[in-house]
């Protein structure tokens, strides 16, 4: 009698098969491309030709994330893998007490802890996000083109390594990409992915427990990566040392980590161990046909069991929403058939991509809009948006406001009267448009923002960028894979007539269950529809973390980029209609301009019509004097990815210089740092932390702080009557 | 013998090994929790007990390298952040002082002495928290007893604060074998100690308070309330949001030390009183019945006072991540103080990072509406307040003098 283990995991299939003796009479392993159960019907026949494994005779026990639906077909009794690997260790490593297995798309622990009888088992597994797994790791090598043979044998140690998110896949992909722009080498960013993924798993599955020796390294991934082993050595290392884990007499570090040559099989063979003490009857195999049924049919029918809705119900529903939402357009140049002259308001939305300006006339008639691409450096990027809104016809400036990410750095420079934050900034544009809005929902590229208004302020506001789940950018990697501009989105995704429904939550995730729902036979069209029907769930809940939506109001405004797509735009309208009955939705028609939009209103609002603006001129920007360094000196120190910055030093009246500084300015000239990506490498040096530190001083002597007087003085001594 | 004889007179209680031993003992106390509350006890407490202030040592704020450095893989299953982080600050205090201590003072708190006392159904802590200390200790002690390793004595006595009849028993039972000579009536007398120094510094930092009311309400300028637990103000669990708002030129009070006078109260709660809402300016029976909770009761009481002072034109909220207790005062906090149109912005979910980028976009955001709209504010509330604010010098002249010719005319 044979005894058959077989793991069908989230992107493998692995089997083994088990004489009377004990011996293993055959395994093997292969990726299954997301055919799940192809493969496993693949393996059942070669086992039943080639180990001679016959129905109503031999037992077959099934783990694994895949076992759920293919076990009842084969008469399989499933088994929980950690539940699985926890017998197999038991049985060939008594002497472990702690085991990592990794896996495509989850990781798991395993600590076993020495008791009186035995050994008591703690298992922890996390399988909701992509941090700390295989694909995390494959998703980057993939996009970075290193061939599945070289990644194995990349080292970890020896290696500079650099900050890569460690939370999520789509993000290290990211930061692995601007990290290849500034020139670090392809080993050290692989390095640095093996770094996050062993931190990852030690940060959130340790909980508590020593991983003490001897360990044991399971998976895919902690097999067939050389540099994965070697991050695990390293930190154990420190971790035993830490915790003064002595290891016994002449043993390595090395010694006391295993990864056996079956580290790939140890779940099928604990299914095995397992199967050995079931009762009579139980396990028994039924043969391959059914699964060679649902193959061929059963999962067809599935499909057009599931179908039943589509984004769009009948040509009446998409005939109601499009006459409701009209597809918002962005425009460039001067509003048609408006003349500019007299005095204007201009809003600048500096991003870190984009600049971008409105021209508002006094009774906020949008008269004109600029648009460049920022080329890196602030002083250009503000030269030529101001070149374009003269060209544009623009004499007389009553108001200038700026926002977006360079609002600081330029406020001076330009001669701005306001520098308005961007919430305030969308807020006072959306209430433009919709003067009692609730909650603004602003989906970009990279990040959702939700902010949430009170009283016409915004109250609350949630920013997610940690995460990508919810935000356009896997929308727009989906539509290229499927070779469909952007635009042409919607108009697919509407001629569905059905859609599979997709789980809400990791982007990396969403991209392996497309595969899957493509290989049932969902089309393109109808895969684009159902992406765009769980957006929606992404952004509020998964993201946004707002399960009851109806608690922050009913009248809601769409914009940011991901906006232009109506596709989305119609399952945002389905979703929260079906949440807020009442709902009112609306689409802000300047989407990409709602920033400078609002600025230009603030300006206009905060303009007295006596005192004249602070703007400088058209002329003086365009001849604003500058000179940039980029040197040691002005590398970044604050984190060790250390931005290759440039200092752009403006001469400007009144400008107060910087004495202190490394690279020293004098009076009558400006600094403005750039190249930095993220907010605090603005601050040039702890030279300038200690001068804006003096000034915070200051300011909280004047402006005290019950608070920080009870940090200061409430657990030095005991109080004492004066 | 030799030595009785060789006394002198003027020693007459004797020699006290025990009280020389006292003052040698290093004592710890993690900062955390509702020690936030109740740190001047403690060490009013200890230094009636003969432990020198400088000798009873408390860890740091917390924040993520303690956390990284003395709290590694000790962390327990508690999504609870402020009780988390207890990890870091027990491992500061065990391997991170430079002049090791003897004993960890731990103390659960079970019930709290609020300033609400008595005018509330209780002043019990949240329970998480009061066994916080319980579910911190296991991270050192389930594989091996780092405590005794280190030779530190764990003491964490159950100490019910708003019931000061039985708290001596309390920590006379849990100190005994630790504090060398420890009696009864001293521990008693030392409890005592302990109150009044709370009490103390308690009344100092109200009258702080009062100082920047003052100061408001003769310049006419706006200030911020911060409604929030105690421990909020640790910098590593309310990540000192307050302090980017102060930077921005505004006072800022916490609700815990709001000044308590009669004459304030009278001002501020009386009409509610003549109107029979409530029975005295504690009283928080007309928005929060269920009043249990030491810690949520004063933040209710705090917002019913952030909505009728004029010149706080601004209330923060800052909660942690899935605070249970905190989550059912969400809208009556809210709605107190928006219908007064005080500006009311409420910083959830905090956890262990600080969310630092979109902190600053908040404060900035929060800062430009207060710039905009604490003058109307300021307005709209004076004109609903009784006169005769007692926060403003000329008033008790202006209502003696209006009295006066009252008196004259009739």
């Amino acid at each position: 009698m044979n005894i058959v283990g077989m793991d069908v995991g989230s992107t493998t299939v692995k089997a083994v098969a088990v004489d009377d003796k004990g011996e293993v009479v055959w395994r093997d392993y292969q990726r299954h491309n997301t055919k799940q159960a192809e493969k496993v019907h693949e393996f059942l026949l070669r086992m039943e030709a080639e180990c001679g494994l016959t129905r109503e005779r031999d037992l077959i026990f099934f783990t694994g994330s895949g076992a759920g639906l293919t076990a009842p077909m084969v008469g399989a009794k499933t088994i929980q893998e950690v539940v699985a690997v926890a017998a197999a260790v038991e049985k060939f490593h008594p002497e472990v007490h702690f085991v990592s297995e990794i896996g495509g798309e989850d990781m798991k622990t395993i600590f076993f802890v020495d008791s009186g009888s035995g050994k008591a088992k703690q298992v922890y597994m996390q399988s909701a996000c992509s941090g700390g797994t295989g694909t995390f790791i494959e998703k980057t090598a993939r996009k970075l083109q290193i061939p599945a043979d070289q990644l194995a044998i990349m080292p970890y140690e020896g290696m500079s390594l650099h900050k890569v998110s460690s939370k999520c896949g789509i993000f290290a992909e990211a930061d692995s990409n601007s990290l290849l722009k500034s020139g670090v080498p392809v080993e050290e960013i692989i390095a640095s992915l093996f770094e996050a993924v062993v931190y990852q798993n030690l940060a959130t599955l340790t909980k508590g427990n020593t991983p003490a020796p001897q360990v044991l390294l399971l998976g895919g991934p902690n097999m067939f990566f050389k540099g994965l082993q070697e991050a695990w050595r390293h930190h154990l290392k420190n971790v035993w040392a830490d915790r003064g884990i002595e290891l016994p007499e002449g043993a390595d570090v090395a010694d006391m980590i295993l990864v056996p040559d079956e580290a790939l099989y140890y779940a099928a063979l604990g299914c095995v161990e397992i199967g050995k003490g079931e009762a009579d009857g139980v396990g028994v195999y039924l043969g391959p046909d059914r699964v060679k049924w649902w193959v061929d049919e059963g999962q067809h029918l599935e499909k057009a069991k599931e179908g039943g809705k589509a984004l769009v119900n009948g040509t009446g529903d998409l005939e109601s929403f499009a006459s409701a939402y009209a597809a918002p357009k962005s425009c460039n140049g001067v509003a048609e058939g408006r003349k500019i002259d007299g005095p204007v308001y201009i809003g600048c939305d500096f991003g870190s991509t984009t600049a971008k300006a409105v021209v508002l006339s006094p009774d906020r008639e949008m008269l004109y809009t600029a648009y460049v691409q920022s080329k890196g450096n602030p002083i250009e990027d503000a030269k030529a948006l101001f070149r374009d809104i003269r060209a544009g016809g623009v004499k007389h400036v009553a108001g200038l406001a700026l926002t977006g990410y360079g609002k600081d750095l330029l406020q001076d420079i330009i001669g701005a009267d306001l520098g308005v934050v961007e919430t305030v900034a969308h807020a006072r544009s959306a209430m433009e448009i919709f003067p009692d809005a609730d909650v603004i929902c602003d989906v970009g590229g990279t990040d959702v923002k939700i902010m949430i208004l009170r009283q016409g302020t915004v109250a609350d506001f949630r920013l997610n960028s940690q995460c990508s789940s919810g935000n356009g950018a896997f929308l727009q990697g989906v539509a290229e894979r499927y070779d469909v501009k952007l635009e042409e989105y919607a108009e697919k995704a509407f001629e569905a007539k059905a859609m599979p429904s997709l789980a809400m939550g990791c982007g990396v995730f969403l991209q392996s269950d497309i595969v899957n729902q493509q290989r049932k036979g969902w089309s393109a069209e109808e895969i684009m529809a159902s992406l765009a029907a769980v957006l929606p769930l992404n952004v509020w809940i998964y993201a946004g973390q707002l399960q009851n939506l109806r608690s922050v109001g009913r009248r809601f405004v769409l914009q940011g980029g991901t906006h232009r797509n109506m596709a989305v735009v119609k399952a945002q309208v389905d979703f929260i209609k079906n949440k807020v009955p009442d709902a009112e939705i609306v689409i802000h028609p300047h989407s990409g301009e709602a920033g400078a939009i609002g600025a230009a209103l603030c300006a206009m609002e905060a303009a007295d019509g006596v005192a004249p603006s602070g703007f400088r001129g058209f002329d003086v920007i365009e001849h604003l004097n500058y000179r940039s360094t980029t040197s040691e000196d002005t590398i970044c120190k604050w984190c060790p990815v250390n931005c290759k910055r440039a200092f752009i030093d403006v001469e400007l009246e009144g400008a107060k210089g910087r004495s202190w500084s490394k690279i020293p300015l004098e009076e009558g000239w400006e600094r403005v740092i750039s190249g930095n990506s993220c907010p605090k490498g603005l601050v040039e040096d702890v030279n300038e932390m200690k001068a804006v530190k003096a000034e915070m001083e200051e300011q909280r002597r004047v402006y005290p702080n019950i608070g920080e007087m009870v940090r200061e003085k409430a657990f030095r001594r005991a109080w004492a009557p004066t | 013998m030799a030595k009785w004889f060789a006394r002198k007179p003027s020693a007459a209680p004797g020699p006290r090994p025990d009280l020389e031993a006292r003052a040698k003992l290093r004592i710890g106390i993690p900062k955390l929790l509702n020690v936030w509350t109740t740190h001047q006890f403690w060490l009013g407490f200890f230094g009636a007990l003969g432990v020198p202030n400088n000798r009873v040592v408390f860890s740091g704020d917390t924040s993520e390298e303690q956390a990284r450095e003395f709290g590694r893989g000790r962390g327990t299953v508690d999504c609870c952040y402020p009780v988390k982080c207890g990890a870091g600050h027990y491992g500061e205090l065990v391997f991170g002082q430079k002049r090791k201590i003897d004993i960890l003072f731990s103390p659960m708190i079970y019930s709290l002495s609020s300033f609400l006392q008595g005018h509330v159904a209780d002043s019990l802590a949240c329970p998480r928290v009061m066994a916080g200390p319980e579910n911190i200790k296991a991270g050192f002690l389930k594989e091996r007893d780092v405590f005794a390793e280190n030779g530190i004595r764990y003491v964490s006595p159950l100490v019910s604060l708003a019931e000061p009849a039985i708290v001596p028993k309390q920590l006379y039972e849990a100190l005994k074998d630790v504090i060398p000579g420890l009696s009864y009536k001293e521990t008693r007398a030392a409890v005592d100690e302990g109150y009044r120094t709370l009490k103390g510094f308690n009344t100092e930092m109200r009258a702080r308070s009062r100082e920047i009311l003052e100061w408001c309400a003769r310049e006419n300028r706006p200030c911020v309330m911060v409604l929030a637990r105690p421990y909020h103000m640790d910098a590593g669990i309310g990540h000192e949001i307050e302090v980017d708002l102060q930077a921005y030129g505004y006072p800022i009070l916490w609700m815990q030390y709001f000044p308590i006078d009669d004459d304030l109260m009278q001002w501020i709660f009386g009409p509610d009183m003549a109107a029979g809402h409530i029975k005295s300016p504690f009283d928080i029976d007309d928005v929060w019945p269920s009043s249990y909770s030491a810690n949520t009761n004063e933040i209710l009481w705090g917002a019913k006072v952030a909505a009728r002072v004029p010149w706080i034109t601004c209330a923060i909220r800052l909660t942690s991540y899935e605070c249970g207790m905190d989550q059912p005062t969400f809208t009556p906090v809210q709605q107190i103080i928006e219908r007064s149109h005080t500006l009311f912005f409420s910083f959830q979910e905090l956890d262990s990072t600080k969310p630092a980028g979109s902190v600053k976009i908040r404060v900035e955001t929060i800062s430009f509406y207060m710039q905009q709209s604490s003058e109307r504010i300021i307005e709209q509330k004076q004109a609903v307040t009784p006169p005769g604010c007692p926060l403003l010098p000329q008033a008790e002249s202006k209502l003696a003098t209006a009295k006066a010719e009252l008196a004259a005319s009739a």
